[in-house]
């Protein structure tokens, strides 16, 4: 696809699921993404991507770890 | 007891309240400083040190912490550190292959070899298996990045403090980092076919 448009909006669409846009370039990209689907779904598919990624680290800590890092504190 | 030894009692007893204060605030950061430590690491023995480390050091440096500003960019600065002075970074840089594809490049890719066109079933060939491993290869630097802002949730301003490198470098970085996370889950979603 060579619209100058999704051009833009795949250069600038990490930034926007960052939250690091200005505001007149977020409302420009909400503005396309609610226009074109092509986009729209890679939007989407990338913010699911970010999801997975999050996920990767909920494990959560060992309770062990808990109690050895609190053993760490200096003496009083 | 004299004035000065009262008013020395004071201050010790003044530190002390501080100290245990700092510490008790720096614990109950641990389980979000945990998951940036086990995004860092390879394995969780090593996340698991590497926590130990980074609380061992902040213990001990806590006066060094300016109340009132980011505790947990603190540890998490001490926690990036002390991981790249471990030399975890032996890790060979990712050779200069070009990655001039677009950001679209997985879904497009995904989209081609699975014939669909519904977002919902591009998706579907993403496994949290194959991001856990995608994710790991991504060498240190570019993790490091990834890590602070897509599970830490930091902003690029607070990652460039964290890592003490220039905002320039945290966007490049996550940049690269990014095209490199898909290139993998590109691969292992061909390879799982």
């Amino acid at each position: 696809m060579s619209d100058p448009e999704c051009d833009w909006c795949e250069e600038v669409l990490q930034p926007y699921l960052d939250r690091e846009l200005d505001e007149a370039d977020q409302t420009k990209v909400k503005a396309h993404l609610a226009d074109c689907k092509w986009c729209d779904d890679r939007y989407k598919f990338e913010g699911h991507l970010r999801r997975l990624v999050r996920l990767t680290a909920v494990e959560p800590m060992d309770p062990g770890l808990k109690l050895k890092l609190s053993e760490l504190r200096l003496e009083l | 007891m004299s004035e000065t030894s009262s008013e020395e009692a004071r201050r010790l007893a003044e530190g002390a309240r501080d100290r245990v204060r700092f510490e008790e605030d720096a614990l109950a950061l641990a389980d979000q400083v945990y998951r940036v430590a086990r995004g860092v690491s390879r394995s969780k023995e090593e996340a698991e040190d590497l926590m130990q480390e980074t609380y061992a050091r902040a213990f001990r440096s806590w006066q060094s912490f300016t109340p009132g500003t980011n505790l947990r960019a603190w540890l998490l600065r001490i926690l990036t550190n002390l991981n790249i002075d471990r030399g975890r970074r032996a890790q060979r840089t990712p050779d200069s292959q070009p990655l001039e594809e677009g950001d679209y490049f997985l879904y497009n890719r995904l989209e081609a070899a699975s014939g669909e066109t519904e977002e919902e079933r591009v998706l579907q060939r993403l496994s949290q298996d194959h991001v856990a491993e995608a994710l790991a290869a991504v060498p240190h630097d570019f993790r490091d990045v990834l890590v602070l802002v897509d599970i830490g949730e930091f902003s690029y301003a607070d990652a460039a403090q964290i890592l003490d490198i220039p905002i320039g470098t945290v966007m490049s970085r996550l940049h690269r980092g990014r095209r490199i996370l898909k290139q993998e889950l590109a691969d292992l979603a061909v390879e799982a076919q």
